[in-house]
């Protein structure tokens, strides 16, 4: 839990690194942050400890959590190209010590222990997102984009905070195990029924955290700003945010309220279905590279929530393998998308339609390999990561009693093969379609940050069990 | 002690005699008061200086600036109250809470400074360029 | 002197519930109602407003200072999000010279 604090110190260390007018040593200097929270953060492997008087609390899940949300934002940050040396209006210091803030926000999610700490994690990981969604501040697109990301996250917010409003009169507790001990005597009390302020606080809380990972029908938000926040905040967004999203739901769901299942399960099935098939489905329709994957973000978070809503003692360990392998998978998409935006922009604005990777393979075929890894792993086709995220998801689904799973897991399996139509777009057009894109140079991190992804991707394909006997 | 929604009736009572009054003084003024319209008079003032464009003109966002970090840094009184008010407490308590706490303040108080030395760094207060 | 708490107390907790409610209910009408940013922004800040009473109200007559702290926290937090999201709104007025949602339609699916 050291990792906070470091990493808090270090987002103030590089706002003042900033005034240095030597913006080459911000990456690394960021990169190496990054790997010392890492290691603190391995520091409380095998302890169950409270930390700050019981707000936060580490034990092994929440650790492991950590370490793919500080992943990805290694991974991130390693492919951002110090945003443009050359650009006077880009503020790479501040941008920096905002994705490490928000680091510390996602992290604060993942261990709370008190809905305050879940607020205010919550709020520092929004407000840094708002920031950043509109850092792009001439154009247009990203000025709307953080307006509406804006506007909706703090609806959302406001949702959430009466819920838990609703929560602590009905429990007089904040901290998710009172909250849990006070559930079971309201309901003793109530004769097995929930009362009013019980029941609308819980679903409340569970509305107000859905909006923010995107399920359906909360997502209206997504796509909008997923596409118009530059390309690198958007690929923090759907792998950071996400995943630190779906655990705090995840935490407060199954430790606070899983006596009164029936309260949030059966409006969860609803959503996860409509998750599913709104994302999938609207997801085949996109021209836009970028669009489709945020739409394919909102399912990736249906699949996320099969296995929240399965309750099985797997759950734990198959939400992390998803979250691992979708986070890396959709960081190579964006590092490829990234680059060929540029390549192939226009006027000077990057094009980001499918058109752009045409015949991306005759000349760069690092990138096209990269790419087509990346979007199999998405699909979950065999081989790859994604295909076991999926694997164990559906098989948590399947080894659920009820008989109402049966339903939820033809959905979804339904839904990926929809999915494998859309992830193999880009494949194709990459590979097959004719079109010329000039070779592209590539510094070595940000090759070897390729490398590295579609290895992991590939090599977490074939031996999932090397990472899901530590999960 | 328990209330009746029939005793807070005075404060409906208050509430009609306080828009009558102000109906009644209106229409008062209104029929009263003899009319007489000239340049001069219908002029809007300005301390007796020559009123010059629209008010409602864009203006520097400087002053955005100030208002906005006014309210980031005074919000953080908040925190100091609650602390402020229990602080006797821990002086007078054998244990010595008091030390720590008055180091998380200073912790605080520490990160404070630091935004604002931020701020001032960034030249966002520095009013003429 | 009268403590706080006791004057909270006088109002019976139904009425502090269902006016929060009600409160939070204006706040949501407000945001999908309204195509002005700051008047939908206003109305967020009456829905976290909502919120605030609802705990206060419930700390003192649950004698649980929690949930006065949780006030001060959505206070500050709330300040934050006002200097992110004006600033947001004056860097598009800069751009488009309007406020008007309805005329953000850049991004459409």
């Amino acid at each position: 839990m050291n990792a906070i604090i470091a990493l808090s110190l270090f987002g103030i260390s590089n706002l003042f690194l900033g005034f240095l007018n030597n913006r080459k040593i911000l990456l690394p200097a960021t990169l190496v942050f990054i790997l010392i929270a890492l290691g603190l953060n391995f520091a409380d492997w095998n302890h169950e400890y409270y930390w700050f008087n019981n707000m936060l609390k580490t034990n092994n899940l929440s650790v492991n959590f950590v370490t793919i949300i500080l992943l990805s934002t290694f991974l991130v940050v390693a492919i951002s190209r110090s945003f443009g040396d050359d650009d006077e209006h880009s503020h790479p210091a501040e941008y920096y010590a905002i994705l490490l803030f928000s680091a510390v926000g996602a992290i604060m999610m993942v261990t709370f222990e008190n809905l305050i700490m879940l607020f205010v994690g919550l709020e520092i990981l929004s407000v840094s997102m708002y920031v950043l969604t509109g850092s792009d501040k001439r154009s247009l697109r990203s000025n709307e984009a953080a307006l509406k990301y804006f506007l909706m996250g703090s609806f959302a917010t406001g949702i959430l905070l009466f819920g838990v409003a609703l929560v602590y009169g009905a429990t007089s507790s904040f901290d998710i195990h009172g909250i849990a001990q006070g559930v079971a005597k309201a309901k003793e009390q109530m004769g097995g029924a929930y009362g009013p302020l019980l029941y609308s606080g819980v679903i409340l809380i569970m509305v107000g955290l859905l909006f923010k990972i995107s399920a359906a029908p909360f997502h209206f938000w997504t796509p909008d700003v997923y596409d118009g926040a530059p390309s690198i905040f958007t690929a923090f967004m759907s792998t950071v945010v996400k995943t630190a999203g779906v655990a705090a739901t995840y935490r407060i769901l199954s430790i606070s309220f899983p006596s009164v299942y029936g309260l949030w399960g059966n409006p969860l099935v609803y959503i996860v279905c409509a998750t599913l098939i709104i994302g999938n489905i609207t997801a085949v329709y996109q021209q836009s590279f970028k669009r489709m994957l945020a739409y394919s973000s909102i399912s990736h978070a249906g699949y996320l929530l099969i296995t929240v809503l399965a309750k099985r003692p797997e759950t734990n360990s198959s939400l992390l393998f998803y979250s691992l392998a979708y986070a890396i998978a959709t960081i190579t998409a964006f590092a490829v998308l990234m680059v060929v935006s540029e390549a192939q922009a226009k006027n000077g604005k990057a094009d980001e339609s499918f058109e752009a990777l045409n015949g991306l393979a005759n000349n760069n075929p690092l990138l096209a390999f990269s790419l087509t890894i990346s979007m199999l792993s998405l699909a979950g086709i065999p081989l790859t990561a994604g295909f076991f995220g999926k694997f164990f998801v559906f098989s948590d689904a399947f080894s659920n009693p009820s008989s109402l799973f049966k339903w939820i897991l033809v959905i979804a399996i339904l839904m990926s093969t929809v999915g494998i139509y859309y992830y193999f777009k880009p494949i194709i057009a990459a590979y097959m379609k004719k079109g010329e894109v000039a070779k592209i140079e590539l510094s070595p991190l940000y090759k070897f940050i390729l490398i590295l992804t579609t290895t992991l991707t590939i090599l977490l394909g074939l031996a999932p069990d090397l990472v899901k006997n530590i999960f | 002690m328990n209330y009746q929604p029939s005793d807070f009736l005075p404060i409906l009572v208050q509430l009609v005699a306080a828009l009558a009054f102000i109906v009644a003084t209106m229409l008062a003024t209104h029929w009263l008061g003899p009319k007489r319209h000239s340049v001069l008079k219908d002029d809007a003032f300005e301390c007796g200086i020559e009123s010059v464009g629209d008010a409602r003109t864009p203006i520097s966002v400087k002053y955005f600036l100030v208002a906005i970090l006014f309210v980031l840094f005074d919000v953080e009184i908040i925190f100091m109250y609650p602390w402020a008010v229990n602080f006797m407490g821990w002086v007078k308590s054998t244990s010595d809470v008091a030390i720590t706490m008055f180091l998380e303040m200073l912790v605080f108080m520490g990160l404070l400074l630091l935004g604002f030395i931020y701020v001032i760094k960034k030249g966002v207060l520095t009013w003429e360029k | 002197m009268q403590q706080i708490p006791d004057v909270i107390r006088e109002i019976p907790l139904n009425y502090y519930v269902w006016f929060s409610a009600a409160l939070f209910c204006i706040g949501i009408i407000g945001v999908l109602t309204r195509r002005n940013a700051i008047i939908i922004f206003m109305s967020v800040e009456l829905m976290l407003n909502s919120v605030n009473l609802l705990l206060v109200a419930f700390s003192s007559y649950k004698a649980d200072p929690a949930g006065q702290i949780f006030v001060f926290f959505i206070m500050a937090v709330a300040a934050a999000e006002v200097a992110v999201g004006l600033a947001i709104i004056v860097m598009i007025y800069r751009n488009i010279q309007t406020i008007d949602v309805g005329l953000l339609n850049k991004l459409k699916w």
